[in-house]
């Protein structure tokens, strides 16, 4: 390979499939950055220190549930005296927004210091597929324990482990309401006297399709995955029953063993066809099996291929390129190392002109990593991250934030990563003794995507402020 | 059986592209906004969305105390009775208005507010998601359609621009080209050299161009940003939010259509309690529609405002003092366009065999009726668009007519 050429991809590398460069990265990445790539993939990785600190699952869901307990005993109490209820809104601010600003601190934190920005890219890929959200109070503490403990363990794992994993989660199944969903032939349905420990939210009154329908349409399949309404409802009787172990949270005997398990009283009892396949299996075997065939469905390898090679490569990636991460999936059924291999290893993935506008979070990683002398603050990053539209863990859906430019494109958008590069550039220029240092780093952590233009202007600038809000601010620091 | 188009919309429509054709290519540049009817007159309309959020108990909003079953079907949900203290105030025989929408009883007294009773999407279930989908993107099943009606509304007569006041352009506002959106900013607005540096830079790159040109664009009719803007604007409540709404609206170069929300009407438990989360959810609405009246000014007698949620509420009340999500609900069409006073319904009544699968107000109107009625009638978008791109599969539903002054 030309050098220049080398240096180019070493460049797209950083940009593309990593989080944007720290200083001195591009000069490890070397002569080979497909090598540089994989081998992020393979090896073993420990849990980033930042993240061995946070609560456990456990931990996050007791803290919602003892919080509504606390506030139904306080409106009780204040409904006996004739006093206004408390304002649980503000308190549910109060308590969860510290939680959530610690947790979103670590996640920039191991973002900014990583040295397999592939992999942490993967991570957030792959959260942003099986998506819980804080936007729902009943899941407002859980999704950071949901990426350490759903997909991280999975990201170049099998597919079925990590669709599994989600889909056993406590946080999967309060999100998508499967607490709530209740067989129409199920013991409890036909004998409603028959109580149960419920966790305090509305008790389950009948079938709930959500958790079967979003399975079906955004984790597997794909919206045009060719199933029907026949089916989500079939799926939906099958996950009936997967529901959480209420027990030790209100024993205060929380063990940490997994906190979703089977719910016989709550279960549909019978055989379900799902897509033209009878499930005839007792309990969570029914489901795990219909997920098994979900995962080997031709449909879910397009799918994920189509997402995968969307987020990382054009809004409209290449139709080829699709085609072999789809065949790669299929044929190792789902083996996410060799699909991201695959996805690295593509010539169209280098070819592609960088032209992915990075979303808000992208963006401010990449300068996490470019200016690491600024340590992430947490407050800062929640507030920024809210006016700019794309809070992390906190998207409005269940299909999580839109991965596509128009949607970040629009004039607000646009003018607020001006007025943040204006901020930023102003809080790091402390490091910088003039433009020219800017220059340097600037060379330094875009390389040869460093348009000659941009690097004229920096220089030009009146102060390091000013430069660094032009590197910010230029069009390869947004784009990737 | 299909209406005619009315004869003012048709000329209305007519005279617009006529001017889209002439005058807007040369003002396009300047506010970021294409030009279109710029007049000021009374064809130049202004449409607000106000999406409410959670599901609003339509029977608490707009409570039908004339009712024969209303006392027994609403048994411990029921506040003070009309002509009490903090009680409703009758509409008609059957309606009354909750007391907390006291701006909503000014406009319905000055004929400027009609209410739309027992209405509901075409959707039959009771998740947030798939309502919420549906009731931005006009399509009958959720999730179908990637825009909003209202943006494939806008992008039939792309000369009325569009702003959804949140950070990101919102769903029911997608499909249009001219729309886009704005949310206050803490952020220190960017300096003059900053501006010019990243215009030069974006030479290179026509969508960051566009997107900054818009951004400024809104930045120069609204507010520029700051530190203390996020005060200004009441920190991003509803009723500040509804005030820059009117900043656009009223505007010489701004858009003519406006997008808010709001959330809270999720009334799980104890919702008739003062200071609870609907009570404060139905005062910030009222708030935010007497500022947007307020602060409209003159452009008020051009206005339509549609207030409309995902679903609307059981009737009974739960185990917990609240109600769980229902179907059908109330819907309000109003402004200074608006032909008001009334309320619009085909009552389903309350009694125990005329309910919803025994436990919702059964839906007797399609909501899609009533934003057709104001997009024909208002804002002069023909009747083959409205069946056609803008709510597709909406063949047997027919415009409400007569919501708007003719």
């Amino acid at each position: 390979m030309e050098p220049t050429n080398r240096k180019r991809q070493a460049a797209l590398a950083t940009r593309r499939f990593g989080l944007g460069a720290r200083p001195g990265e591009m000069r490890t990445i070397g002569a080979d950055p497909r090598a540089w790539l994989t081998s992020q993939l393979v090896a073993e990785h420990e849990l980033p220190k930042p993240l061995q600190e946070l609560p456990s699952t456990g931990d996050d869901a007791w803290a919602f549930f003892g919080w509504l307990l606390d506030q139904g005993r306080a409106a009780r109490r204040a409904r006996r005296r004739g006093e206004p209820a408390p304002d649980a809104r503000g308190s549910l601010e109060e308590v969860f927004h510290p939680r959530y600003e610690r947790a979103l601190q670590a996640r920039f934190q191991v973002a900014a210091d990583t040295d397999a920005p592939f992999r942490e890219r993967l991570v957030h890929f792959w959260s942003g597929h099986f998506v819980i959200s804080s936007a729902r109070p009943v899941t407002v503490a859980l999704p950071p324990s949901f990426e350490r403990d759903v997909v991280r363990p999975h990201v170049t794992g099998r597919f079925e482990d990590m669709l599994l994993a989600s889909s056993k989660h406590p946080g999967m199944i309060l999100y998508l309401d499967n607490e709530r969903n209740l067989g129409p032939r199920s013991q409890r349905a036909r004998n409603p006297r028959k109580r149960l420990i419920e966790l305090p939210i509305d008790a389950p009154t009948g079938l709930n399709e959500n958790l079967a329908r979003e399975i079906l349409e955004l984790h597997t399949l794909g919206v045009d995955g060719g199933y029907t309404q026949a089916d989500v409802t079939s799926f939906a009787k099958v996950l009936t029953g997967w529901r959480i172990r209420v027990r030790p949270f209100f024993r205060g005997l929380y063990d940490g063993a997994d906190l979703v398990q089977f719910d016989e009283e709550a279960h549909e009892p019978g055989p379900q066809e799902v897509l033209g396949k009878v499930y005839a299996q007792q309990g969570m075997d029914q489901g795990e099996a219909v997920l098994h065939d979900l995962v080997r469905h031709p449909a879910t390898a397009r799918f994920v291929a189509t997402k995968l090679a969307r987020h990382f490569v054009a809004d409209v990636p290449a139709p080829s390129l699709v085609d072999r991460l789809a065949l790669v999936f299929r044929e190792t059924e789902g083996d996410l190392a060799a699909v991201s291999a695959a996805l690295v290893t593509s010539e169209e993935a280098w070819t592609a002109e960088a032209r992915k506008l990075r979303r808000p979070e992208e963006l401010l990683m990449a300068a996490g990593r470019a200016l690491p002398e600024q340590a992430p603050d947490g407050a800062m990053l929640h507030r920024t991250l809210r006016e700019m539209g794309q809070l992390p863990q906190w998207a409005s859906s269940p299909a999580g934030f839109p991965d596509i430019e128009g949607e970040w494109s629009g004039g607000d958008a646009v003018w607020k990563r001006l007025a943040w590069a204006q901020e930023h550039g102003g809080r790091a220029a402390k490091d910088f003794h003039d433009a020219g240092a800017v220059v340097a780093r600037a060379d330094d952590v875009l390389g040869e995507a460093l348009h000659p233009d941009t690097r004229v202007a920096i220089a030009r600038a009146g102060g390091p402020a000013e430069a660094l809000a032009l590197m910010l601010a230029s069009p390869e620091f947004q784009r990737r | 059986m299909r209406r005619e188009v009315p004869k003012d919309s048709a000329a209305t429509l007519t005279r617009r592209s006529l001017l889209r054709g002439v005058g807007g290519l040369a003002a396009l540049h300047l506010a970021g906004w294409p030009a279109a009817a710029r007049a000021g007159s009374v064809g130049d309309p202004r449409l607000v969305l106000v999406i409410l959020r959670g599901g609003l108990d339509g029977l608490a909003a707009v409570p039908a105390v004339g009712d024969p079953h209303w006392s027994s079907a609403r048994a411990g949900l029921e506040g003070p009775g009309v002509g009490d203290t903090g009680g409703p105030t009758r509409l008609d025989a059957l309606f009354a208005l909750d007391a907390r929408l006291g701006s909503f009883r000014d406009l319905y007294a000055r004929e400027q507010l009609t209410v739309v009773h027992a209405v509901s999407l075409p959707y039959r279930e009771r998740s947030h998601f798939d309502a919420q989908n549906l009731l931005e993107s006009g399509g009958t099943r959720p999730f179908a359609l990637p825009h909003g009606w209202l943006g494939r509304a806008i992008q039939t007569q792309p000369g009325h621009g569009a702003v959804g006041l949140q950070p990101v352009l919102p769903l029911v506002l997608r499909g249009s080209e001219t729309a886009t959106s704005w949310s206050p900013s803490s952020l220190t607005p960017p300096g003059r050299e900053l501006l010019e540096g990243a215009e030069a830079l974006y030479r290179r790159d026509p969508a960051l161009a566009a997107g900054l040109r818009q951004g400024q664009a809104g930045r120069r009719i609204v507010s520029r940003g700051g530190k203390r803007e996020a005060a200004a604007w009441g920190g991003a409540s509803f009723p500040g939010l509804a005030s820059a709404a009117a900043a656009f609206l009223s505007h010489a170069d701004g858009p003519r259509v406006a997008v808010l929300e709001l959330g809270g009407f999720d009334s799980h438990s104890l919702q008739a309690l003062p200071n609870g989360g609907l009570d404060r959810a139905l005062r910030e609405l009222d708030a935010g529609i007497a500022t947007l009246h307020a602060t409209l000014g003159g452009v008020w007698g051009q206005t339509v405002v549609v207030v409309a949620t995902e679903f609307g509420r059981t009737v009974a009340m739960n185990g917990s003092g609240g109600t769980d999500h229902g179907t059908a609900g109330a819907a309000f069409v109003l402004g200074g366009a608006v032909a008001g006073g009334r309320v619009v319904c085909d009552w389903p009544g309350l009694g125990p065999g005329q309910l919803h699968e025994g436990r919702d107000l059964r839906p007797t109107r399609d909501l899609r009726s009533v934003w057709m009625g104001v997009l024909r009638d208002h804002m002069a978008v023909s009747e083959t668009a409205l069946h056609g791109e803008v709510f597709p599969g909406s063949a047997a539903v027919a415009p409400l007519a007569g919501l708007v002054r003719g």
